[in-house]
């Protein structure tokens, strides 16, 4: 391995064969690299006469973004096999910060392309990345790397589990893509949500999220949520919840609407288990003085009397499909 | 019908020399052997093939067993029946896509306990400090009864030391209609051969490798000829359209060949799952819709039909069995106390207390 100044111009930008981290450059790199240069050489490795990079992707984008001509490089071996400077580049950053879920797909896809036998990825990086030393999971791995790179860096961005890349791998592109649009902006667990529902409700139907959309009359609501307006994430999932959940979504809608119209004493809550594992009603309310106290039971009775409580108990009992 | 498909035979090397292992691998025929010093190597085979839970159904291991007996751990916050369990087998060859053991055993092997001595002296034991209270206990909770009793014969190991013990109940559940080595010893009294059943369209779907419902009840009535008292697990109920009827062909059907006297008990469980099987199995079995039903996520972290549907299915199943004056034999499985308390107010009947709703076995 040689140290030296080699010419920006001089590196293949182009060759990313080695390339897996996808964080972007931030702000402290920038400021680092403004203030002291790139104090870390990057390392590179000869390959058809070009310099190609190992490691160091965000400290050369941070030097280009300052304006800066030349850059130390570690210059390894070029008898060294592209496993091995990929080894390389994997471990260095292994130290360094944990890999995203995307991340380690492509450092999977690495491996495997540079011939690392399947099982000893298996057996050998996946304990590394945190993740089940399964054929499986390698297959799914390999899966996710072979995503559209809006996917990918989606699946980086708002750091997905396995389990919700799992279930994004059974959409079509084209159902994804208009997936993608929906829930960039919401979190990661808001996404998961959702992504689940919309497979169930595929599953169910048999149609993709973009026309059960539109045949559910829910343009307005996914328009509203491609704006960023948070309350129609939960209005779009109780929409959608109508058919994956439909005897919950009545029951609750029923219930709901019975206790809307006991119009009660707005210091007088009402409540109940919203998975209607519980058949109670919870009633609470609050009260500041011995007076206010009289006062509100004295209300709670006198609607007692005159409205239906006993509708909303059939309906906390309901047995049926 | 049910038939094994064993692809490698591993055997620890504590065992090799055992009698029984040498009596399984002669069964086994021509299967390729292997004899390793630890379950690591077996793993990591089955860990290397793309469906490690299907590859797990296809390995047997040989080995020893530190103990055998457990009360069944039932799920967190539901009413426990008492049941206890018998570790002799862990994993099962049939694969039903909502079976538990797909996450559970964490790609455990098919493995068969060799040392069965060891559970010949831990149930000396225990028959001896188990006091008087009636115990049911089965060896169809981490694996099926009879799904390894071509090879293992372990059917008929348990009948001769469950014979003439008194107070207790050995139940052999399965979904197998292989009881033919049962049908040729005298019967014990205390020993249930017990059924799982579903309908035909269940099975079809989601009970990969296993007897049909006319075998299972074929088998069932051989056991009822022959002198044996029998049980039924509905377990798991499936909600699905057209269940009521098909439901209840079933139940016609028991009542066809089997008198209700003749039953001991019938357990009544709807479709539940950890977190874990539904990321597993829904992959696993894509054309299933069972895992796109609707759930609630239960205190426990189970996924379970929300408690208006249970207490539906429960109730209508169990008002077809009281018009064959089965009733009391009926108890839930895995269920919290707000619907065996509604279940309960249905059909009531003197229990001595909720937690072993077994009257008649006393």
């Amino acid at each position: 391995m040689k140290f030296k100044t080699v010419k920006i111009s001089e590196i293949d930008r182009q060759d990313h064969r080695f390339r897996f981290n996808l964080k972007p450059v931030d702000e402290r790199i920038l400021t680092g690299v403004k203030e002291a240069g790139v104090v870390q050489p990057l390392l590179v490795i000869l390959r058809e006469g070009r310099l190609i990079l190992v490691d160091g992707w965000r400290r050369l984008e941070a030097a280009l973004s300052c304006h800066m001509e030349e850059l130390p490089v570690f210059e390894l071996e070029s008898r060294m096999g592209d496993l091995g400077a990929f080894q390389l580049a994997f471990f260095i950053n292994y130290t360094q910060h944990r890999f995203s879920l995307a991340e380690k797909a492509l450092a999977a896809r690495r491996f495997l392309e540079f011939n690392l036998p399947a099982e000893e990825i298996i057996e050998r990086i996946l304990p590394l990345l945190e993740l089940p030393p399964l054929k499986k999971t390698l297959e799914i791995l390999l899966e996710i790397s072979s995503l559209d790179g809006k996917s990918i860096e989606m699946i980086h961005r708002k750091d997905w589990k396995q389990a919700t890349a799992e279930l994004w791998l059974r959409f079509l592109p084209e159902e994804r893509n208009w997936m993608l649009r929906l829930i960039e902006r919401l979190t990661h667990n808001q996404q998961h949500e959702l992504v689940e529902t919309f497979y169930s409700v595929k599953k169910l139907t048999g149609v993709g999220p973009e026309i059960i959309v539109r045949e559910k009359g829910l343009d307005r609501i996914t328009g509203s949520l491609r704006k960023g307006e948070s309350a129609a994430f939960d209005r779009l999932l109780a929409e959608l919840r109508k058919i994956t959940s439909p005897l919950r979504s009545r029951l609750s809608e029923e219930i709901s609407e019975k206790i809307k119209e006991l119009k009660l004493p707005l210091k007088v809550q009402v409540d109940y288990d919203p998975t209607l594992e519980k058949p109670g009603l919870k009633i609470s309310f609050e009260a500041r003085s011995a007076g206010q106290l009289e006062e509100i039971i004295k209300s709670l009775s006198e609607n007692f009397s005159l409205n239906n409580w006993d509708s909303i108990f059939q309906l906390l009992n309901y047995r049926g499909d | 019908m049910d038939r094994l498909q064993i692809k490698k035979v591993w055997v620890d090397r504590k065992v090799e020399s055992r009698p029984l292992t040498r009596q399984i691998l002669e069964r086994l025929g021509g299967c390729h052997v292997e004899v390793v010093d630890s379950l690591e190597g077996v793993l990591r085979a089955i860990r290397l093939a793309s469906d490690p839970v299907g590859e797990s159904k296809k390995n047997l291991y040989l080995t020893e067993q530190l103990s055998f007996i457990r009360p069944c751990p039932c799920s967190p916050g539901c009413v426990s029946c008492g049941y206890w369990n018998i570790d002799l087998d862990l994993n099962c060859p049939f694969d039903c896509s909502y079976c538990v053991l797909q996450s559970y055993l964490n790609y455990q092997p098919l493995t068969v306990a060799i040392n069965r001595d060891g559970l010949e002296r831990e149930l000396e034991e225990f028959f001896q400090k188990k006091g008087r209270i009636p115990i049911r206990i089965g060896t169809g909770e981490l694996a099926d009864s009879l799904g390894l009793d071509s090879i293992t014969s372990n059917a008929i190991f348990l009948t001769e030391l469950f014979r003439g013990k008194e107070g207790v109940w050995l139940e052999l559940k399965s979904k197998s209609a292989r009881i033919q080595p049962l049908l040729e010893v005298k019967p014990p009294a205390n020993v249930i051969l017990s059924w799982s059943l579903n309908p035909q369209a269940v099975i079809d779907s989601e009970e990969k490798g296993t007897a049909s419902l006319k075998e299972r009840l074929e088998a069932a009535a051989a056991a009822f000829k022959h002198g044996y008292q029998v049980g039924f697990h509905f377990d798991p109920i499936i909600h699905y359209p057209g269940w009521k009827e098909e439901y209840s062909q079933v139940i016609v059907s028991i009542f066809k060949i089997i008198p209700a006297e003749a039953i001991a008990w019938i357990s009544l469980g709807s479709l539940r799952f950890p977190h874990r099987l539904k990321l597993l199995a829904r992959f696993r079995f894509p054309e299933s819709m069972i895992y796109e039903h609707e759930f609630i996520r239960s205190p426990e972290g189970k996924y379970r039909y929300p408690r208006p549907l249970r207490l539906y299915l429960y109730e209508e199943i169990s008002q077809i069995f009281s018009d064959y004056g089965a009733a009391d034999k009926l108890y839930l499985c895995m269920e919290s106390a707000e619907v065996w308390q509604a279940f309960m107010q249905k059909i009531k009947r003197g229990r001595r207390f909720i937690a072993f709703p077994f009257p008649w076995l006393s």
